[in-house]
């Protein structure tokens, strides 16, 4: 790794879970990686100051207590609240993912409609089942002022939450839509999702799965594409394995999910072949 | 001043409309439903800038509203019109003691707020609307709340509104003890008394017993001569001690008694001897790191990397509280993992639960007329799934491997297995890192909770039948991320500090067992027990001692090390505490305050326990074979078969378990496009190892009613061959054994025991698969009353569960089960014989029969070492072990898994009806693409047993000899019978 290459930290702590295969994501695409422990961050917050992209990976912050998401974005807007605005002030790029979605949303750093970084104005709740859902899915790109969506269309990529459920008033909907600001939907066959599970596994308003601040600099998104870099991870492998081989075809490595990082690693100048392998 | 926050959310809510759906779906007259999160604080936060401050954790204002209440006064103008239009309010919490882990994080996230701090409790309430009488939400009420851990109260709308909402109620401890003292016991008393002392305890001043020690009147009288020797009688706290360390659950003493001609005990005979002769005879190619010896059994993964592996039981607990039972088992089970060698890395979680039938209605009591029912099949199955989950998922731990297994004899005592794999670098420092000891001078470390009354007796429970007098403080709930706190902070940031010498577990008798164990290796210890934080006040010595509490490990750390260690994990939100230190005294001492609590041998304490030689007996059971009519309708036998619990889809529990966590799934619980579950997984928990890790379970309990050696074989074999299928290497895959018994204490059931152990120790040395861990529960027997009031005992079939870990040198080598591909080659390998007693379609048919599946133990190995070559070079597209429901129910399977047809035609003497359902052992189907036929027959040259039985096809049938089935239909069957949960 060059001493240029760009920084990414993962946050972790208290029942985040997915901190390594995140950071192994940052890492592969070229990133230099961090895992920090809330507890460190918020003793030395100006480390968010050296840094270019920051993670909240998924996991199960305080046992989802009082509500997925809500006792981590606590900690973390008490301890380093003002520093957190002030990162993504700056062109930086931030990505909440799973439990990490709920915690950026309970802090406020997205959709951050009119620029009210800080207020809550979504609310990712419990799945319309009550239940947990663990399957994959797949998505479309909705929207493209994010950079960490640059060129990608769809994705297959797994979900795993009890709370993935997007819900807002109307005028918030409305807002979003008018900004742009829907990233990510669930679809079934290519087409919309409306709401039919499995294809939307929560329930979530207008198949909602991911959505960016105005920026689009902050992408928060329930689905795992950590979980979906690489081809040996997808449900269909075993098929796809099938068929290279049929073909008599090399097997692509590398799946969806690892677009994302790469498109971080790009908007900080990574040129795709300086990635590590 | 106690207030009550309230949280209502305003939005459609997902939690109350599941309910509603539920209460509906039972026929109950409920029209809506709404759920209010509610956390009481005993001292109310009176500055309304702070608890408005706080308020911003418990409430999302974009879809809730909280409001504070306090007693006495009126709760606020839009409270009323806020909780809407409802007819009954019925409020769940907690009692007094029990695990509150949201009440544990909402008082974290106060004190955080605050900076001060508060004890707040969570309990919630539901308002219902619908035509409801009292006994119908006190009906409600008790469908949704155990009242060994809950309380439920209900108020309806005219009193709500009359006054001001539900009451306060603060489940705070408060014991009465007149103050903690050590007692003596008095062992000068009769025989009578001993038998009274072993099975009801010790007793208190008032006349009350203080629960079961679990001891024999041979073990009393042991203890007797000891103390007798001593000059004294024992204190409280050593007999206590005794009991815990001597009960079958900790020192499996069944297992270690001689037994018949065995003077070596079942357990060194068969289990240990297997592995030894196992490793002796594969020379360079062991690869067993520490099997036996830790609290996992750790093989090597490659040149860098250690895979341990451990599976437990937790079947009494989760009688009595499914839900804290099963949670309890697999955190604990966790713990296992980080407490081998210097800590494992828990990569993968597996489960299986052997149930009752969740479809009817069982009725039984552990008291006479009608008193203290047990749980109904549904509410057990439904606890211990959500057990799993909570534990499994909250940990980040992923969970892709599993099982269920119905029988209506497991109605009192289910079975709940929970185990997790890990990983661990073979070197630490330059040290092979499952060496651990402690060291003398060592001081005693626990850290992560406190103790509580959690457990109290949970050891010496586990080894007895559940009656009457099965203690309530049995049960314990697990709290996840306290947990996962100190996981982290051991296995990803300190354990290369090399700051400790040893590390173990807080399981079955607490700092008994763990600091007991652990001073083994030193020589002796000294522990304060007044040092042992607590819960709350007034415990008694003894059951601080015992206490079962979780989420606690035990370290021997030098002194030196204290201070860096104890800031480290101050620093990661950990609790630790310096209770005593290790040394080489030879003596087991406990102070409390000072005075002396225990002061025993470590010897006696050990070795003490008196030798029970066993006796057995032996009779085969099952029925004459039957003389049963050829089906009229052999595809609607088929489709019946599908639906069959022991065959349908377990999707609805492999979909709450989060199997991707960690991004090491490959392949997954739920395969193929059409979703069958699979009863193998591989998974790559290294993700920079090209290796990958394949897990498997093997069970076959019904056949235990004809022979336990067929039965035992039977779990072996399936386990080794599901594992083979999924792409295992038959060279480098381990076993783990759990025996789950019933009245072990009756020569025939120990006959059953014996002939099972033989059984797998031959089986095992010819697949040279190495037993690397294992446990066993011996008494799962439920002893009450039935509806009419009759006696009754219900004992388990004899079970044992077989898991298979194995390695694989490539990813690439995985084979799912779906066929992949049209006009593909479908073989049969392994031979199929008339073998359907004990199978799923005697039992479909109301029979046993008498012919269990025996099976040729060298075919058997030559075919799996063949299927291991052929799928390092990827010859098969798609394979099978045959299962429960035979070849009929296997080829069904995977044509729904596909989406595809089959076309399938076998030669075959036997009636079609036993060539579809026989349970023969051995088999495993795989489809094969044309291109790689020759090569794939040549892999397969010089086994007997190989058939080319058909093709895959384009059409949505699966014809077998001319019977037509529909997919669709097949797969419709196999998934609704558990497609409603």
């Amino acid at each position: 790794m060059t001493n240029t290459a760009p920084k990414a930290m993962v946050v972790t702590g208290y029942g985040l879970n997915s901190e390594e295969e995140t950071a192994f994501a940052f890492e592969r695409v070229g990133f230099n990686t961090v895992i920090r422990h809330i507890n460190d961050l918020a003793e030395n917050p100006n480390e968010l100051y050296e840094i270019q992209a920051l993670s909240v990976p998924g996991g199960f912050s305080y046992g989802d207590d009082t509500g997925s998401g809500n006792a981590f974005a606590q900690k973390m807007r008490l301890t380093i609240g003002d520093a957190l605005k002030e990162f993504v002030s700056r062109d930086t790029l931030t990505l909440g993912i799973c439990n990490g979605c709920q915690i950026v949303v309970n802090l406020g750093l997205a959709p951050a409609c009119d620029g009210q970084y800080g207020v809550r104005q979504v609310a990712v709740t419990h799945n319309a089942s009550a239940r947990y859902q663990c399957r994959w899915i797949d998505l479309g790109v909705t929207s493209h002022k994010s950079p960490w969506l640059e060129g990608v269309v769809n994705m297959h990529i797994p979900v795993a939450h009890g709370e993935g459920r997007f819900m807002m008033d109307d005028a918030t909907l409305k807002t979003l839509k008018d900004n742009d600001q829907i990233a990510l939907r669930y679809t079934k066959d290519g087409k919309p999702a409306n709401g039919e599970f499995p294809y939307n596994p929560n329930g979530s308003t207008d198949d909602i799965a991911g959505i960016t601040d105005e920026s689009g600099r902050v992408l928060v998104l329930m689905p795992h594409p950590e979980r979906g870099m690489f081809t040996w991870q997808r449900d269909d492998f075993a098929v796809l394995k099938d068929q290279a081989r049929r073909l008599g075809m090399p097997l692509p490595e590398e799946a969806d999910g690892l677009a994302l990082f790469e498109n971080a690693a790009r908007y900080f100048g990574v040129n795709a072949m300086k990635k590590t392998g | 001043m106690v207030q009550r926050i309230e949280v209502f959310t305003l939005t459609e809510d997902g939690r109350a409309k599941t309910l509603e759906d539920q209460f509906k779906k039972s026929g109950q007259k409920v029209d809506s439903v709404r759920v209010v999160d509610v956390y009481t604080i005993e001292e109310g936060i009176k500055d309304a800038a702070s608890l408005d401050d706080c308020l911003k954790s418990f409430t999302n204002p974009v879809t809730q509203k909280a409001f504070v209440l306090e007693a006495g006064q009126e709760p606020a103008n839009d409270y009323m019109e806020t909780a809407g239009d409802f007819d009954w309010a019925l409020e769940i919490g907690y009692l007094p003691g029990v695990t509150d882990n949201i009440g544990h994080t909402a008082s974290e996230l106060t004190a955080l707020t605050l900076g001060r701090n508060k004890t707040l409790y969570s309990s919630r309430v539901i308002l219902l609307k619908g035509t409801l009488s009292e006994d119908d939400v006190k009906a409600l009420a008790a469908d949704l709340h155990n009242p060994l851990i809950q309380r439920a109260s209900n108020k309806n709308k005219a009193q709500f509104t009359k006054e001001g909402g539900m009451d306060a109620f603060i489940p705070r401890v408060v014991l009465d003890n007149k103050g903690a003292a050590i007692d003596s016991v008095d062992l000068n008393v009769s025989d009578e008394e001993l038998i009274t002392i072993g099975k009801e305890g010790i007793k208190n001043e008032d006349g009350t017993r203080r629960g079961p020690l679990g001891m024999s009147l041979l073990y009393m009288q042991a203890v007797q001569q000891h103390f007798a020797k001593e000059g004294r009688n024992p204190t409280d706290v050593e007999l206590e001690t005794l009991a815990q360390t001597w009960s079958e659950h900790c020192k499996h003493t069944i297992f270690a008694s001689p037994i018949d001609d065995i003077k070596d005990g079942l357990y060194k005979h068969y289990i240990k001897g297997a592995t030894n002769e196992i490793r002796k005879a594969r020379g360079d190619d062991d690869f067993c790191i520490s099997v036996f010896s830790d609290n996992s059994g750790g093989i090597i993964f490659d040149d860098n990397w250690m895979i341990t592996d451990k599976v437990e039981t937790h079947n009494s607990p989760s009688a009595l509280d499914p839900f804290g039972g099963a949670i309890t088992g697999i955190v604990g089970v966790n713990r296992d993992c980080l407490g081998f060698g210097q800590g494992a890395k828990p990569v993968l979680n597996r489960y299986g639960f052997c149930l009752a039938d969740p479809r009817k209605d069982l009725e039984y009591y552990r008291g006479k007329n009608k008193m203290n029912p047990t749980l109904s099949p549904d509410t057990i199955m439904k606890g211990v799934v959500a057990g799993v989950e909570a534990g499994g998922n909250q940990s980040g731990i992923p969970t892709p491997q599993g099982f269920m297994y119905f029988d209506d004899r497991y109605v009192g005592k289910p079975l709940v297995f929970a185990g997790t794999v890990g990983v661990i670098p073979r070197e630490i420092n330059g040290k092979p890192s499952h060496i651990k000891s402690a060291k003398n001078g060592d001081r005693i470390v626990m850290i992560g909770g406190k103790v509580g009354r959690d457990g109290i007796h949970g050891a010496t429970f586990s080894s007895v039948a559940l009656d009457e007098g099965s203690p309530a403080t049995a049960v314990q709930i697990g709290d996840p991320i306290t947990q996962k706190k100190f996981m982290d902070a051991i296995v990803k940031e300190i354990r290369g500090l090399g700051l400790y010498n040893a590390i173990t577990d807080n399981g079955a008798g607490g700092l008994a067992s763990s600091v007991g164990e652990m001073g083994e290796s030193s020589g002796g210890f000294c522990l304060a027990l007044d040092k042992v934080p607590l819960k709350y006040p007034g415990m008694q010595p003894w059951e601080i001692w015992i206490s079962e509490s979780q989420e606690r490990m035990t370290l021997s750390v030098p002194a030196q090390n204290i201070d860096t260690l104890f800031k480290l994990l101050e620093k990661r939100g950990v609790e630790a505490w310096d209770i005593g230190e290790f040394n080489n005294s030879g003596r087991a001492v406990l102070t409390w305050h000072g005075d002396t609590a225990m002061d025993m041998s470590m010897e006696f304490l050990h070795d003490g326990i008196p030798e029970t030689p066993l006796k057995t007996t032996f009779t085969r059971g099952g029925e004459p074979e039957p003389d049963i009519a050829e089906p009229s309708d052999y595809a609607k036998m088929l489709i019946d078969m599908m639906g069959r619990l022991n065959i349908c889809s377990k999707e609805f529990v492999a979909a709450q378990y989060d199997h991707n966590v960690q991004g090491s799934a490959v392949l997954g619980p739920i395969q193929g496009r059409g979703r069958v579950f699979a009863d193998a997984t591989v998974s790559r928990p290294v993700l920079n190892s090209k290796r990958a890790a394949v897990l498997s379970q093997g069970l076959a309990p019904r056949y235990s009613d004809i022979d336990t050696h067929h039965m035992a074989r039977a779990a072996l074999d399936t386990a080794v061959r599901n594992a083979i299928a999924a792409g295992g290497d038959i060279d480098h895959l381990a076993l783990l054994d759990n025996i789950c018994w019933c009245s072990s204490d009756e020569p025939e059931r120990l006959g059953q025991l014996k002939r099972a152990m033989a059984a797998i120790y031959h089986l095992a040395k010819t697949y040279r698969t190495p037993f690397i861990s294992g446990k066993d529960s011996m008494f799962n027997d439920f002893r009450g009353y039935d509806a009419d009031n009759n006696p009754v005992t219900i004992s388990v079939p004899p079970t044992l569960l077989i898991s298979a870990i194995g390695v694989i040198e490539d990813v690439a080598h995985a084979v799912s089960i779906d066929p992949k591909a049209a006009g593909d080659l479908v073989y049969i390998l392994g031979e199929t014989k008339d073998e359907l007693g004990g199978s799923e379609y005697y039992d479909h048919l109301g029979h046993l029969g008498n012919n269990v599946p025996e099976m040729h133990d060298e075919p058997n190995y030559a075919l799996y070492r063949a299927l291991t070559i052929a799928n390092k070079q990827q010859l098969c597209a798609s394979a099978m072990a045959v299962g429960f429901g035979g070849l009929g129910v296997t080829l069904a399977k995977k044509a729904i898994a596909s989406g595809l047809g089959m076309d399938i035609s076998i030669d075959s003497d036997l009636r079609l009806d036993k060539l579809l359902f026989s349970e023969s052992q051995g088999r495993i189907i795989v489809t094969v693409s044309p291109d790689d036929q020759s090569a794939f027959e040549t892999t397969m040259s010089g086994l007997e047993h190989v058939a080319l039985i058909g093709e895959v096809t384009n059409y949505n049938h699966l014809y077998i000899n001319g019977i037509k089935n529909d997919i669709e239909a097949l797969s419709q069957s196999y998934k609704s019978t558990l497609g409603g949960y």
